[in-house]
């Protein structure tokens, strides 16, 4: 029954690849034609992955965050949500660029794997199972956020530099990435929140209290602070353009630094 | 009978001959009648605008030049006009320029918007006045469709080329919409005024003007319904406006880097524009350094205005693209339209002859059965498809391909058709 899922994982990656097509056109040949065709093929790629995600989950009878595989199929698959919510709202195409290419790479790693019956191993429990796929849908708005921080970054230079270049004109106005960056935060914000309630809840009641040590952990809480400050400094201080890109890049780079350093008491997968 | 079209442009002629024919609508109008009764032309069409004037039409190579000629004496008031100001394009050429122009890549400055209207115009007035027939129809609707893919495919048209228009782009580029968006003139410059003026009709609600001499002041604000201040009160307003338009007189710096940092620390760094367009300048070039202040003064601008022009001429390489791409398909699609008729006259010719020769034979073929008729019937069309294949696919090929040995017109010649 698996390979369902794993077919339909497969096409969804083959919709996605005319993503990545688009970002290396419009990057190279600065030609707009091949965006709509590309969003039309993301959205049937989301929808295909959704149900891969659904049938995974009805055949294995759990959340599909069991193995790393699986988790980056489902950061894959938030990843496109939040670009086509951000997208719905602002209509910037520019967007596609960054997001195609990394939807890509993480559906990729998804479907490698595939769902190869990895020796038997603890099933994680359902309230671990929210952990993780809050996590992972923080991460994706972070994302979208450091990415609406690098575009506002480069469009600023080329503002402040008076000297427009192609990113001049093909990035968005600053306002609009600086809202579009803060939005995405907010929601990270209280993804990440309740990812971490959950976490804590269940490493208390498992671990008791010397579990706040493990890098990972600590880099999943430093995370949350950069978010936490950030939001706090915009709405105390007034905290946005430069600064606040600055910020969304550091939170992005440290969720990814908790993507890397998978070690100790906790490893995404194991345990 | 193809597409004929002579024309006069800021390319070949200076302003002294084009006045000469600047054509009112309805001497336009009168114009492509006449050129459409004149033999041997049918269907014609006249586009004038202040920088060019273009006679469209269809027919042989010569007739619409020297009718074009014949009708110019009367319309330039005896003025002479020499020959050499006009260029004549036939054809492929002549699509090519038609689609060109309408995507203003032919246009002084490249990429201008007004021109796709006023072919517009030439267009519906052509209509109204009954001088297009099918071709022309096709080439204009078509032209229409070219500019439009072109504007929404490439930047072309998107970036400001005059100076008080780049200030409008820029504020765009910083704040998105600008609807609502709060403006301060200090001091009551042209320019300044000009530039107001593009802000609001960009959407900017709110404007001030703070002026040394209020009633200057006064009189400016009243221009786009604005607000009149007093001078002194310049601070208190730097702090809650978006976009600062600064254009005094005034000797020194009227706002200092100093009194800046302190006013984007009092807005909570909400980003604010300040356009600088006075000689010597109002506004301490250093705070452009201050984040979430944005600083152009008057060179600033024209370098961005320089870099947009630039930008349109680059993009203009990626439009003379699709106008190639769309001419192909053009020319194609106009001669499928020769062809239809021919392959349809074909067809009924066969079916005629064949019909004749089964009524012909009716009394002989009255005793067969059911199934034998029909085997007459399928015989008899198939023997009419076998022979109709090979003229039909020459016939096709000779619209997709000009050089095809068979032409149309020889296909008519070997079956008769007409």
């Amino acid at each position: 029954m698996e390979g369902h899922g794993t077919l339909l994982i497969r096409a969804a990656l083959v919709l996605y690849s005319l993503g990545l097509l688009n970002s290396l056109y419009s990057v190279v040949k600065r030609r707009r034609k091949l965006f709509k065709p590309a969003l039309y093929a993301f959205l049937l790629g989301a929808a295909l992955h959704l149900a891969s995600l659904a049938l995974s989950s009805l055949d294995q009878g759990r959340f599909p965050v069991q193995t790393l595989q699986q988790m980056s199929s489902l950061a894959s698959f938030f990843t496109t949500v939040v670009f086509l919510a951000v997208y719905a709202r602002f209509k910037y195409e520019s967007l596609a660029v960054f997001v195609f290419p990394l939807v890509f790479l993480l559906a990729l790693a998804g479907a490698l794997g595939g769902s190869s019956p990895d020796a038997p191993r603890p099933l994680l429990q359902w309230w671990i199972s929210i952990h993780v796929a809050l996590f992972l849908l923080g991460y994706a708005a972070l994302f979208l956020t450091s990415v609406a921080g690098v575009m506002y970054l480069i469009q600023e230079r080329e503002l402040k530099s008076k000297r427009p270049r192609a990113f001049y004109y093909r990035l968005p106005p600053l306002a609009k990435l600086d809202e579009m960056g803060y939005q995405a935060l907010s929601a990270a914000f209280v993804t990440v929140t309740l990812g971490l309630i959950a976490a804590s809840i269940w490493a208390f009641a498992k671990w008791g209290s010397n579990w706040v040590v493990d890098p990972t952990i600590a880099l999943a809480f430093l995370t949350w602070g950069i978010c936490f400050a950030m939001v706090v400094g915009r709405l105390a201080v007034g905290w946005r353009g430069r600064k606040g890109a600055y910020f969304s890049i550091m939170g992005f780079g440290c969720a990814a630094l908790t993507w890397v350093v998978n070690s100790g008491a906790h490893t995404f997968t194991g345990q | 009978m193809t597409i004929q079209l002579v024309g006069m442009s800021h390319r070949t002629a200076p302003v002294e001959v084009r006045e000469l024919l600047a054509l009112s609508d309805e001497a336009a109008g009168d114009l492509a009648r006449r050129l459409a009764r004149a033999q041997p032309l049918e269907e014609a069409l006249v586009l004038s605008t202040c920088n060019r004037v273009e006679f469209v039409a269809r027919g042989e190579r010569t007739a619409l030049r020297e009718e074009v000629f014949r009708c110019i004496g009367a319309f330039s008031n005896g003025a002479s006009v020499d020959p050499g100001a006009f260029y004549a394009y036939e054809g492929r050429a002549a699509v090519r320029h038609v689609f060109r122009v309408a995507s203003s890549l032919d246009s002084m400055v490249v990429g201008e918007p007004q021109i796709l209207g006023q072919v517009r115009e030439a267009y519906q007035r052509a209509r109204e006045g009954g001088t297009l027939g099918g071709s022309l129809e096709q080439l204009l609707a078509r032209a229409i469709r070219v500019a439009r893919r072109v504007r929404s495919e490439t930047g072309i048209g998107r970036m400001a080329v005059s100076v008080s228009y780049v200030a409008v782009e820029l504020a765009r580029k910083i704040f998105g919409d600008l609807d609502g968006r709060s403006v301060l003139l200090i001091g009551a410059g042209e320019m300044a005024e000009a530039a107001a003026q593009h802000l609001k009709r960009a959407g900017a609600a709110n404007l001030y003007v703070a002026n040394r001499t209020v009633a200057t002041g006064e009189r400016l604000a009243s221009g786009f319904a604005g607000k009149a201040l007093p001078f002194e009160r310049i601070l208190e307003y730097l702090q809650r406006v978006d976009i600062v338009i600064s254009s005094t007189g005034a000797p020194g710096h009227v706002l200092s880097r100093k009194t800046a940092e302190g006013v984007i620390a009092a807005r909570r760094n909400r980003p604010i524009f300040l356009v600088d367009i006075a000689v010597p300048r109002d506004i301490d070039p250093a705070i452009n350094d201050v984040d979430n202040m944005f600083v152009y003064d008057i060179d600033d601008l024209q370098q961005v205005a320089a870099a947009n022009l630039k930008q349109r001429h680059h993009e203009a390489a990626a439009a003379e693209r699709i106008v190639e791409e769309e001419v192909e398909r053009a020319l194609r699609r106009f001669r499928a339209k020769d062809a239809a008729p021919a392959i349809v006259s074909l067809n009924q010719r066969l079916e005629s002859i064949r019909r004749g020769e089964l009524e012909r034979y009716d009394s002989k073929l009255r005793d067969l059965t059911t199934d034998q008729r029909d085997a007459v019937e399928a015989l008899t069309r198939g023997i009419m498809n076998k022979v109709a294949h090979h003229p039909i696919r020459a016939a096709k090929r000779s619209a997709s391909d000009p050089r095809a040995r068979v032409s149309l017109d020889d296909i008519r010649r070997i079956f008769g058709l007409d």
